[in-house]
């Protein structure tokens, strides 16, 4: 494949890459914010029991080993997903459960247990101790949760196209079929494109959300 | 005040209770000190007071109140709590950590902010650097005041400290105590404060609570406790220097006695003889401008006779022979000591109002001893 291959593949399927990429990028947000609306509340819900956090934590561990192209053809036999989005939607959120709830729950369980006793102390209740200061001080290890589940959601996504998504994993899919080096290079580069693109704008998010107070050392 | 009564408090899975039985009235105004060793249950009680624990049995009383009848979080608003770990948000800068519980009652932020500088003014901190840095940059010790400033906020009558000075080092803790205690006698607050540490107890208490396996063992003044330990395991608490430790309740000004004689440096030809007019033992130098200089006793004047300049050598070396009214017992000891004297200067300020002897620290903590 030569430079021009390339660019000429790029210039007679603008539409189409347009298309897919679209349909890969609404995907991934569609995922990672059902996922989010879920998945936050669970964590969060679980640091007040270890038994079901054991439970819980145990059952994502489970779904999480299972490879994304058996889950995909599992939920396709499922009469009431089948081919299409509804599968590959499920199948994301599924898989952005380990992440979420681990990092939701362990970042909330490692705040020191001091603050929140001084807190509970000086009459804080137990919303505004969720809010105030389990959050926020739970917010490096929750968002580094966050991050991964969406790199890990854009490359899963991709997958997806076995089971009817039209997204940027159809190139790579079809590409393969056909020999078409210019096809798949192109999904290629978008998909890791978006990932990298989306991690690196969550980088900066973090800093943002991560309070000052913990960044700064003596 | 505050009423325990009856208060047991009794984990699962534990066969003794942690707390038993336990009756308790704290006097409004004063420093009550609960002291034992770990696993004695005085954290527990302390926190049975603000319901961080909820008695198995028994009411705790405030103010006559009983607490269970107010909501958890409103009648933790009302009560400073300082804790060993301190627990200051890592999140928020001093000022806004201060200002935590003015927030929970909605105060309007000028008053917030200005009772905020109040606090870290009173603290001793320094007002435009600590204010908007955060609990990581500070020192253990700066971090405790904040922590006390932070249950001073809304001025609550009761503060319950946890061994607040427990884990700061032995310098800045001296220093905690010594404006807790400076603040007290202005603030008059009723103050429960948890320790393992006897000498704290006996240096912060107006009244000590000694427990032991859940059980109060003796409660009483640190003069009583000191003077009549209840019983053996009493003793072996306070350890064996238990008179020793005394000396701390006692100051200077406590065995005060009158200064028989003073002399100026041009008549110390003639101080052997207005010894002897006066009765005394001792007489005090005064310089020039009247100000205690030195002491001279009968025996330096007969080891010296005519020696004027021997003499005045001799005295000039106890120039720093002098406690304040306010020196406790055991400083004085001390310089008593370190310059092989029986008597110490008493100065007020810089005027010699009496003296202190060795004798007499003896005689004052014996007749104490003996009552």
């Amino acid at each position: 494949m030569t430079l021009s291959d390339f660019t000429s593949f790029l210039m007679k399927n603008s539409k189409t890459i347009m298309e897919y990429s679209e349909n890969h990028f609404t995907l991934v947000l569609l995922a990672v914010g059902i996922s989010l609306a879920i998945w936050v509340p669970v964590g969060l819900l679980l640091t007040k029991s270890d038994k079901w956090a054991a439970r819980v934590l145990a059952l994502a561990n489970t779904i999480f080993c299972i490879p994304s192209l058996s889950m995909f053809a599992i939920l396709v036999t499922i009469p009431m997903f089948g081919l299409g989005r509804k599968s590959a939607l499920l199948a994301l959120v599924l898989y952005a459960m380990m992440p979420l709830i681990r990092s939701v729950y362990d970042g909330v369980k490692n705040v020191d247990r001091n603050v929140i006793e001084a807190a509970r102390g000086m009459g804080m209740g137990t919303r505004r101790i969720l809010i105030e200061i389990l959050v926020p001080l739970g917010m490096p290890i929750i968002f580094a949760g966050f991050r991964i589940t969406v790199v890990m959601t854009t490359g899963i996504a991709a997958i997806a196209t076995y089971i009817g998504e039209r997204n940027l994993g159809r190139f790579i899919q079809e590409g393969l079929i056909r020999s078409n080096t210019p096809m798949m290079v192109t999904g290629a580069l978008i998909i890791s494109a978006i990932a990298i693109g989306l991690d690196t704008i969550l980088g900066l998010v973090e800093k943002r959300i991560v309070p000052k107070g913990l960044r700064i050392s003596r | 005040m505050i009423e325990l009564d009856q208060i047991t408090k009794q984990y699962p899975g534990q066969a003794m209770p942690a707390v038993d039985k336990l009756f308790l009235s704290i006097p409004k105004g004063e420093i009550c000190v609960l002291v034992g060793p770990s696993g004695c249950g005085k954290s527990t009680i302390l926190r049975m007071i603000n319901r961080m624990i909820e008695p198995t049995s028994g009411i705790v009383k405030i103010n006559g109140d009983d607490v269970t009848r107010t909501d958890p979080d409103q009648l933790r608003m009302g009560i400073g709590y300082v804790i060993q770990q301190i627990g200051l948000l890592p999140h928020r800068t001093i000022a806004e950590n201060i200002a935590v519980v003015p927030r929970l009652y909605k105060w309007p932020k000028g008053k917030i902010n200005k009772r905020v500088d109040e606090l870290i003014v009173m603290m001793g901190l320094d007002l435009e650097k600590t204010r908007g840095k955060y609990p990581a940059q500070l020192s253990g010790g700066q971090m405790q005041r904040v922590g006390v400033a932070r249950a001073m906020a809304v001025d609550p009558p009761i503060m319950l400290m946890d061994e607040p000075f427990g884990a700061v080092d032995p310098i800045a803790r001296t220093h905690l105590q010594d404006e807790l205690l400076r603040l007290q006698k202005e603030i008059k607050k009723t103050i429960v404060f948890v320790t393992h540490d006897i000498n704290e107890a006996i240096k912060m208490g107006d009244r000590i609570a000694i427990f032991d396996a859940g059980k109060l063992v003796q409660f009483g003044t640190p003069e009583e406790i000191l003077t009549n330990p209840i019983n053996e395991f009493v003793e072996d608490f306070i350890g064996r220097d238990r008179v020793v430790k005394k000396l701390n309740l006692y100051l200077a000004e406590d065995a005060m006695q009158p200064i028989g004689c003073v002399v100026k440096g041009n008549e110390l030809h003639t101080v052997a003889q207005k010894m002897k007019d006066a009765h005394v033992r001792v007489a005090f130098l005064l310089n020039e401008e009247g100000k205690a200089c030195g002491q001279i006793t009968v025996s330096d004047t007969e080891e010296f006779g005519r020696d004027i300049e021997g003499l005045r050598k001799r005295v000039l070396r106890t120039e720093k022979a002098f406690v304040q009214t306010t020196t406790p017992f055991p400083d004085a000891l001390s310089l008593l000591l370190e310059y092989d004297t029986d008597y110490l200067g008493i100065l007020k300020g810089e005027e010699l109002c009496g003296m202190l002897s060795f004798k007499g620290i003896r005689k004052h903590v014996y007749r104490k001893e003996g009552e």
